[in-house]
C-alpha cells in the first residue's frame, strides 16, 4: 500500500507521517527542489526574495549549496527524530547522500519568523523526495536478483496484471473512514510481521468483508505445524480484542518464496 | 365473464396484495392464489368458475421468519465433505493433522496462543480500551482479575466473590465481622455459594483451560472399572470436604438461615462428598420449616445413592422418600431430578432395571421431555458390561424406534454420553440396522453436536465401522472407509486390521496396497500388528502376475519400514513372519536378488525359515539353474538343523547338476542334519505345529 503523497504540490516531495513508510524503497532528493523551494510562494513570505535560503549567520558552504534544502515549514524545534524514523527505509545508497541532508542545522531558518508571530505559524513534516517513478520497483540487478510476480510488477499494473493487496469499500464512493483502514492496514502489516520472524513469503492480503478482517498470508515452512497454530490463535485473539472485531487468518505454506523471475 | 370475474379477482387480490407483499418477498409467488382460498387450492385462473367462493376469504397468519432463515435454507443444501478437514485447522497440507495425536496437539496449540494472548491483553488493559464496535461487544474488552477496590467494604466483598478470589473473600468477611459491620444476608448467602462450590479451595490454576478426560480408556469396560475404582477410591481416600472449614465455620456464624443458605451448603457437601453431613443438614432443614429447592433434592438423592454400607433396597427406598418429600413441600421435579434418579441406578446392576422403568413412566405422566442422557443412563442400566451372562436386553430397539427423527437440543451435561454407549451396544448385538438406525439419529438436525469430544467421536466411529466390516458387503464398506477416513476419524490400528480381515472374507485383496499407503499417512507406519497383517494376507496364496508385483513393491515398502526402524533402535529385531512374508512376496514376484538377501538376513536375525519358503526357494534356484544357489538353501536349512534338510539335498542331488566339491559339502552338511535329525524328533513335532500355525 503506497504512502500517501500531494504529487504537485511539493514537487515531488512526500509527505510523510512520523511513523515509516512500509513501502517506500526509494528516496532521492530530487535536484528541482531549489526551484520548488521558489515556486511554493503563498507561505514562504519570509523568505528573502530570489529564494536564497534564511539563516543569515550561517555560513553557506560549498557542500550545502548543492543540496536541496528541506523542511522550510519545519517547526523551529523539530526534532531529528522524524528523520530518523524514516531512516531504515532508506536504501544504503541513500543514506549517505541523506546523511548529508540530516546534517544540517534547517530549523535556524524559521526561528526570525516565529519570534515575530509566536502562534501563527503550521508546520509539516517532509522527508527526503521521493520519486513517483521509483516507487515500489525492484531495481534491476546482474539478473541474480529473485523476484516474487509481486515485487516484479511496478504499481501501474496494479488492475492489469496486479491486484491489490487491501481489499475494503473505503475507497467508493460515498463511503467513509478509508484512512482508518489504511492505519489498521499498516499496522496488521507490521504486526504480522513481527509475529511469524522470517517466515512470510510474500505481502499480506488483506480482506475486509461485513465486520470481518481476512488476512491472507503466504508463509514458509520455517516452523513445525503445531508452532504456526500457536501463533494463528495468538494473533486471531488478540487482532480481534484490538479491533473489536473478528480477525482471521488463512495460511497457505510453501517450501520457499516462489520465484518469478531473476533481474 | 371470464375477464369480469378474474378482474374482480385480481381486484381482490390487488387489495390484499400490498401489505403481503412484504412477507412474500418473492419466496412463494407461484403458490399466491392458493393462499388465499380457504377451500379451493385451485390456481387463480381456474377461479373464474368459483366466484361465489370470493368471499371466504382467509387471511393466513403472519410467518415471522428467523434472522439467519436465509443462511439456515442454504446450509441444509451443502452436505459434509469428505476429503476436508474441521475448519478450525489452516486448510494447507502442510497444516493438515494426519494422525489423531497431531490433531490433538494442533488444536492445543491454537488454544494455548489464545491463551497467550489473553494473557497479554489482560496484563495490559490500557491498549485495547478503545471500543469502536457498534454495539459494544463484551468478550473482546480486557478482563480485570484483581480486585479494585481495597477498603474493608461489602462491596469489596462482593466483588471479591464476582472475582472468586475464595481466600480474600474469606478474609475480608472476617475483617468485616471484626470491624463490627453486619454483612447482609444476600452477600453472606453468595460467599457461601463461592466457598461450597469450591470446597472452600482457590479455583483450579487452569482456569480457563481446562483439561478434559486426561486419561480415558476407549473400551467401555475400562472405564466402567475406572469409575468404580474411582468411586470406591473416593469412599476411601475420604470426603474433600473438610470438617470445620470455613463454609460451616460461617454458616454457623450467620445470625439467621434463610432456605438458601440451607441449600447452598447441603448442594456442597453433596459435591464433595460428604454425603452423611448432607443428610443431616436436611433433617436440620426440615426441622426449621424450611423448604429446599429442586436442585437441594437432586443432590440428596444422589446422596442417598451413594451412602456406602447399604443394600440397593434400602437406597432406592430412601431415594423414593426423598420424592415423596418433594411432593409434600410441593416441589416440581426437574429433568435433572430423574437424571439423577437413573444414573444413581446404574450402580444398583440388576436391580435397578424396574426402578429405571418406572422412573421413566413416571417422568412421561409428568410430561417432562427425557433428554439424550435420560436414555443414555436407561442403555447402562439395561446393558452393563460386566454381565453379559444372559439373554442381552431388547431395550434398545424400543429407544431407538421412539428417538427416530427427533432432533434434540442440549438440556444435561450427560447428553453428548448417549450416542457412544447406543453404538458400542449395537456392536456387541452386532445388529447393522440398528447402527444405521442411530447413525441416522446422528445426522438429524443438529444431533451431530452431540457426538462429544474427540475420544467419544473416535470410539463411535471405530464401533461403527467396525460393525461394518464385519457385517456389511465390501463395496458398502470401502464406500464408507473413503466417507469416513480420514475426514471424520482417524483409525486404529485395530480398525484397519478389521479391514484387512473383511477385504480377506471377500477376497477383494487387490485393495490391499492401498490401505497400506493409507495407514502410512494416519501414523502406522511402525505398527508391527498391522505390518504383519497385511503380509501374511498377501503371502499366503499365490496370484496373478501384477497382483503380485504390486503385492512385491508394499512388501519392499514395509521391509524398507523395518530398516530404518533398525537404525533407530539399539536392538533391531524382525519377528520372524514379516521375515518369511516378504522374502516369499519378492521371490513371487521375481525380483530374486533381494529376495536372495533377505535369506541372508535370517541367519543374521536367527529367525527360522518355513519348509514352503525353502522349497519355492529351491524352486526359483531350479529354474535359474545354479546349483550354488540350491547349495545356499540346504545350507540354510542344515544351519537352522531343519528336518527339511534332507528333502532339500535329496531333491539338489536329483535335480541339479552339480560337481564334486559341491557333492562332497552336501555329504557334510548331510551328515550334519542328520546327527541333529536324531536328536530333536521332539523338536520336530514342535516345529512342524509352529509352522503350520501362525
Amino acid at each position: 500500500m503506497p504512502s500517501l503523497s500531494l504529487p504537485r504540490v511539493l514537487g515531488g516531495r512526500k509527505l510523510t507521517f512520523a511513523s515509516s513508510n512500509f513501502r517506500i524503497r526509494n528516496l532521492t532528493p530530487s535536484n528541482q527542489s531549489q526551484e520548488a523551494v521558489t515556486r511554493v510562494s503563498p507561505k514562504d513570505q519570509h523568505l528573502a526574495p530570489g529564494g536564497a535560503p534564511l539563516g543569515g549567520g550561517r555560513p553557506a558552504s560549498p557542500a550545502t549549496q548543492g543540496t536541496p534544502p528541506r523542511a522550510i515549514w519545519s517547526r523551529p524545534r523539530c526534532p531529528p527524530p522524524a528523520r530518523a524514523a524514516q531512516w531504515h527505509v532508506l536504501g544504503p545508497a541513500r543514506r549517505k547522500m541523506a546523511a548529508s541532508v540530516c546534517a544540517l542545522p534547517l530549523w535556524p531558518r524559521v526561528v526570525p519568523w516565529s519570534r515575530e508571530l509566536p502562534g501563527a505559524w503550521r508546520a509539516l513534516h517532509t522527508s527526503a523526495v521521493c520519486a513517483k517513478n521509483r516507487a515500489a520497483r525492484v531495481r534491476v540487478g546482474k539478473g541474480d536478483k529473485p523476484v516474487t510476480y509481486e515485487e516484479a510488477h511496478p504499481p501501474h499494473y496494479i488492475a492489469h496484471r496486479k491486484g491489490w493487496l487491501s481489499l475494503h469499500t473505503g475507497n467508493l464512493d460515498g463511503e467513509e473512514h478509508a484512512a482508518e483502514r489504511t492505519v489498521e492496514d499498516f499496522f496488521l502489516r507490521k504486526f504480522m510481521l513481527g509475529t511469524f520472524p522470517g517466515c512470510l513469503a510474500d505481502q499480506l492480503v488483506l480482506k475486509r468483508r461485513a465486520n470481518q478482517v481476512e488476512i491472507c498470508a503466504l508463509v514458509l515452512r520455517q516452523l513445525p505445524a503445531h508452532k504456526f497454530y500457536f501463533l494463528v490463535g495468538y494473533s486471531e485473539t488478540l487482532l480481534s480484542h484490538f479491533y473489536k472485531c473478528p480477525v482471521r487468518l488463512h495460511l497457505q505454506t510453501v517450501p520457499a518464496k516462489v520465484v518469478y523471475k531473476y533481474i | 365473464m371470464a375477464a369480469g370475474a378474474s378482474a374482480r379477482c385480481l381486484s381482490v387480490r390487488g387489495a390484499l396484495r400490498l401489505p403481503l407483499r412484504c412477507r412474500w418477498a418473492g419466496v412463494c409467488e407461484p403458490e399466491r392464489g392458493c393462499r388465499f382460498y380457504s377451500k379451493s387450492a385451485a390456481l387463480p385462473k381456474d377461479e373464474g368458475t368459483d366466484v361465489t367462493g370470493i368471499e371466504q376469504v382467509v387471511i393466513p397468519k403472519k410467518k415471522t421468519w428467523d434472522k439467519v432463515a436465509v443462511l439456515q435454507a442454504l446450509a441444509s443444501t451443502v452436505n459434509r465433505d469428505p476429503t476436508a478437514v474441521p475448519y478450525t485447522f489452516q486448510d494447507d497440507p502442510y497444516l493438515i493433522p494426519t494422525s489423531s495425536v497431531e490433531s490433538r496437539s494442533f488444536l492445543l496449540a491454537k488454544k494455548s496462543g489464545e491463551n497467550a494472548a489473553k494473557f497479554i491483553i489482560n496484563s495490559h488493559p490500557k491498549y485495547f480500551q478503545k471500543d469502536i464496535a457498534e454495539p459494544h461487544i463484551p468478550c473482546l474488552m480486557p478482563e480485570y482479575f484483581e480486585p479494585q477496590i481495597e477498603d474493608v467494604s461489602e462491596a469489596a466483598l462482593k466483588e471479591r466473590i464476582k472475582l472468586k478470589k475464595v481466600k480474600a473473600a474469606v478474609d475480608m468477611f472476617d475483617q468485616l465481622l471484626q470491624a463490627g459491620t453486619a454483612v447482609s444476608l444476600e452477600t453472606t448467602n453468595s460467599l457461601l455459594d463461592l466457598l461450597c462450590y469450591y470446597g472452600d479451595q482457590e479455583p483450579p490454576a487452569d482456569f480457563y483451560f481446562q483439561q478434559t478426560e486426561k486419561s480415558e480408556e476407549l473400551e467401555q469396560t475400562t472405564e466402567e472399572n475406572n469409575k468404580r475404582a474411582s468411586v470406591k477410591a473416593a469412599h476411601q481416600a475420604g470426603v474433600t470436604w473438610k470438617a470445620r472449614n470455613n463454609a460451616e465455620r460461617i454458616f454457623a456464624l450467620m445470625p439467621e438461615k434463610t432456605a438458601r443458605s440451607y441449600c447452598t451448603m447441603i448442594r456442597g457437601m453433596v459435591k464433595h462428598r460428604a454425603y452423611a453431613q448432607a443428610l443431616d443438614l436436611y433433617t436440620e432443614l426440615l426441622n426449621s420449616r424450611l423448604r429446599a429447592d429442586v436442585h437441594t433434592f437432586n443432590a440428596l438423592i444422589e446422596a442417598r445413592a451413594l451412602m456406602a454400607n447399604e443394600k440397593f433396597e434400602e437406597k432406592w427406598n430412601g431415594m423414593l422418600e426423598l420424592l415423596k418429600h418433594m411432593s409434600v413441600q410441593k416441589v416440581k421435579p426437574n429433568l435433572q431430578t430423574f437424571n439423577t434418579l437413573l444414573k444413581c441406578l446404574r450402580r444398583f446392576h440388576a436391580f435397578g432395571r424396574m426402578p429405571a422403568l418406572q422412573t421413566l413412566r413416571e417422568m412421561k405422566a409428568i410430561g417432562i421431555e427425557p433428554s439424550l442422557a435420560t436414555y443414555h443412563h436407561i442403555i447402562q442400566v439395561f446393558y452393563q458390561p460386566g454381565s453379559s451372562a444372559k439373554a442381552p436386553s431388547l431395550i434398545i430397539y424400543d429407544i431407538v424406534n421412539e428417538l427416530a427423527g427427533k432432533a434434540f437440543s442440549p438440556k444435561d451435561l450427560d447428553d453428548d454420553m448417549f450416542f457412544q454407549s447406543a453404538m458400542s451396544v449395537c456392536s456387541s448385538l452386532r445388529d447393522l440396522e440398528l447402527a444405521y438406525e442411530v447413525h441416522g439419529l446422528l445426522n438429524t438436525g443438529d444431533n451431530r453436536k452431540f457426538i462429544g469430544p474427540d475420544l467419544r467421536r473416535n470410539f463411535y466411529y471405530s464401533k461403527f465401522f467396525g460393525l461394518l466390516c464385519l457385517m456389511e458387503h465390501i463395496d458398502v464398506t470401502l464406500k464408507w472407509y473413503k466417507d469416513l477416513i480420514p475426514s471424520v476419524f482417524f483409525p486404529h490400528s485395530q480398525v484397519l486390521i478389521g479391514l484387512l480381515q473383511a477385504l480377506d472374507v471377500a477376497n477383494r485383496l487387490e485393495v490391499i496396497p492401498q490401505i497400506w499407503k493409507d495407514s502410512k499417512e494416519y501414523g502406522h507406519t511402525y505398527r508391527s500388528n498391522l505390518r504383519e497383517e497385511i503380509l501374511m494376507l498377501m503371502a499366503r496364496d499365490k496370484h496373478p502376475a501384477e497382483l503380485q508385483a504390486a503385492f512385491a513393491d508394499c512388501a519392499a515398502d514395509i521391509r524398507s519400514t523395518y530398516e530404518s526402524q533398525e537404525a533407530r533402535q539399539t536392538a533391531p529385531d524382525w519377528p520372524a513372519t514379516p521375515l518369511n512374508c516378504v522374502a516369499i512376496l519378492l521371490l513371487r514376484a521375481g525380483r530374486t536378488q533381494e529376495a536372495w538377501r533377505m535369506l541372508g538376513l535370517f541367519r543374521k536375525h536367527n529367525k527360522i525359515p518355513r519348509n514352503e519358503l525353502l522349497r519355492e526357494f529351491m524352486d526359483s534356484a531350479k529354474e535359474s539353474s545354479s546349483p550354488a544357489q540350491a547349495l545356499e538353501v540346504v545350507r540354510l536349512a542344515s544351519a537352522f538343523s531343519l528336518p527339511i534338510c534332507e528333502e532339500l539335498t535329496q531333491r539338489v542331488m536329483a535335480d541339479f547338476a552339480i560337481s564334486a566339491e559341491q557333492k562332497e559339502a552336501l555329504g557334510h552338511l548331510a551328515a550334519l542334519s542328520s546327527d541333529s535329525d536324531s536328536d530333536s524328533s521332539d523338536g520336530d513335532s514342535s516345529d512342524g505345529d509352529s509352522t503350520k500355525g501362525r
